[in-house]
């Protein structure tokens, strides 16, 4: 008989695994609940998280679970679904991120953008009321002194 | 007819007030705006010295979004037209006023400058691109004449004038990585009438190119997906 096959179909957890990872979810959930209290993480961004939590805790829960989506996958080592799903979930989440670094980053952009025309347009303003005389003539000695 | 020459610098202090002079000289109807893209040396001080209103963006942001600060000023502030240039002095002023001159008189709505285009190759005895310019500028050239169905020659030139529906599109939408080449196929996708003019082009006058081989390459991979990309963007209807 192949260990191989005796495997198959079937989920070894222990009570006592099954309780670290139960404990562990529930520690994560906690830990982001301390984060969303202390500002540190914006609910938004803390809802996928959650989810996460409830399914590491559903998996300590209910380790037939895991089966049923093995089965669905057609995958026949349960371990090998485990990690297929953790590593789908965090390339997910890692897209998600991206996604949302762009629209920060494009964010970012365009403040600057309005923050330096602002300031521009508040100098122009400035040096237009100072002396009473336009820019342009103000500042001819200026270009002469580079030409020069 | 209100007209704004703008002129994206990043630590170009040696070359940009010979720029500005230049463009003073030859385009001295236009309001002039430097936009310092997070300069660290005294890019900004040696602008306002020349004379010119300077809009400092608080770090380096590139390229793309310097120019689109530009189009934005121009947008906001009401001007009928306005071009660019690099501010390391290759782009002599004269020839953004014949950009502009086609703009203002409405032949189109964006006009590119042009180093290689047959007119400008003759007239051009002192421009010389190195070899990775030239390979890059003929890959570019061809992809994206395929994705436009429009000739051109010059996608990276630096050297623009442009009317207000180009400002208003720009200034919404303006790849910040890749902004000369995607620019002009956006453009062209909706709608507007793209143009490229022969011009006359110098060396460097001061600073040097950021292209090494490898970087080069790396460009052009960039460039090749950001124009594939762009293929299946949507055409969003104008707005203004």
């Amino acid at each position: 008989m192949l260990p191989f096959a005796a495997d198959a179909g079937q989920v070894h957890l222990t009570s006592q695994t099954r309780i670290v990872a139960a404990v562990l979810a529930l520690f994560f959930m906690l830990m982001i609940l301390e984060l969303i209290r202390r500002d540190r993480l914006q609910e938004r961004y803390s809802v996928i998280w959650f989810v996460a939590g409830l399914g590491m805790l559903a998996g300590a829960a209910f380790p037939g679970l895991l089966e049923v989506v093995a089965n669905l996958m057609g995958v026949r080592n349960t371990n090998v679904a485990l990690f297929s799903i953790v590593l789908l979930l965090l390339l997910g989440l890692a897209l998600n991120f991206s996604v949302i670094m762009s629209r920060q980053a494009a964010q970012i952009t365009r403040l600057a953008q309005e923050r330096a025309i602002e300031k521009a347009l508040a100098e122009k303003r400035a040096g237009a009321n100072g002396n009473g005389a336009s820019g342009e003539e103000r500042l001819e000695p200026e270009k002469e002194r580079l030409e020069s | 007819m209100r007209t704004l020459v703008f002129i994206p610098a990043w630590n170009e202090e040696a070359a940009l007030p010979g720029v500005i002079a230049d463009v003073r000289k030859a385009i001295p109807e236009a309001d002039l705006l430097v936009v310092d893209d997070g300069s660290t040396d005294a890019t900004a001080e040696r602008a306002r010295e020349a004379g010119a209103l300077v809009a400092s963006l608080p770090f380096n942001q590139g390229l793309g979004a310097a120019l689109q600060t530009g189009y934005l000023y121009a947008l906001r502030n009401g001007y009928d037209a306005c071009a660019h240039l690099d501010a390391d002095g290759q782009h002599p002023a004269e020839e953004v006023a014949r950009l502009l001159a086609e703009v203002t008189a409405d032949r189109a709505d964006l006009v590119i400058g042009s180093r290689y285009h047959a007119g400008a190759v003759a007239a051009t005895g002192d421009y010389r691109p190195t070899f990775s310019r030239r390979v890059g500028t003929s890959v570019f050239r061809f992809f994206l004449t395929l994705a436009t169905r429009q000739r051109f020659t010059d996608t990276t030139s630096g050297m623009r004038a442009a009317n207000r529906r180009v400002m208003s599109l720009f200034s919404q939408r303006y790849s910040p990585d890749f902004a000369e080449i995607e620019s002009l196929q956006l453009a062209v996708r909706q709608g507007l009438r793209v143009e490229e003019l022969p011009v006359r082009m110098l060396e460097r006058a001061g600073g040097s190119s950021f292209l090494t081989p490898l970087r080069s390459a790396f460009f052009i991979f960039k460039g090749l997906v950001v124009l594939l990309v762009g293929q299946f963007r949507p055409r969003h209807a104008e707005t203004e």
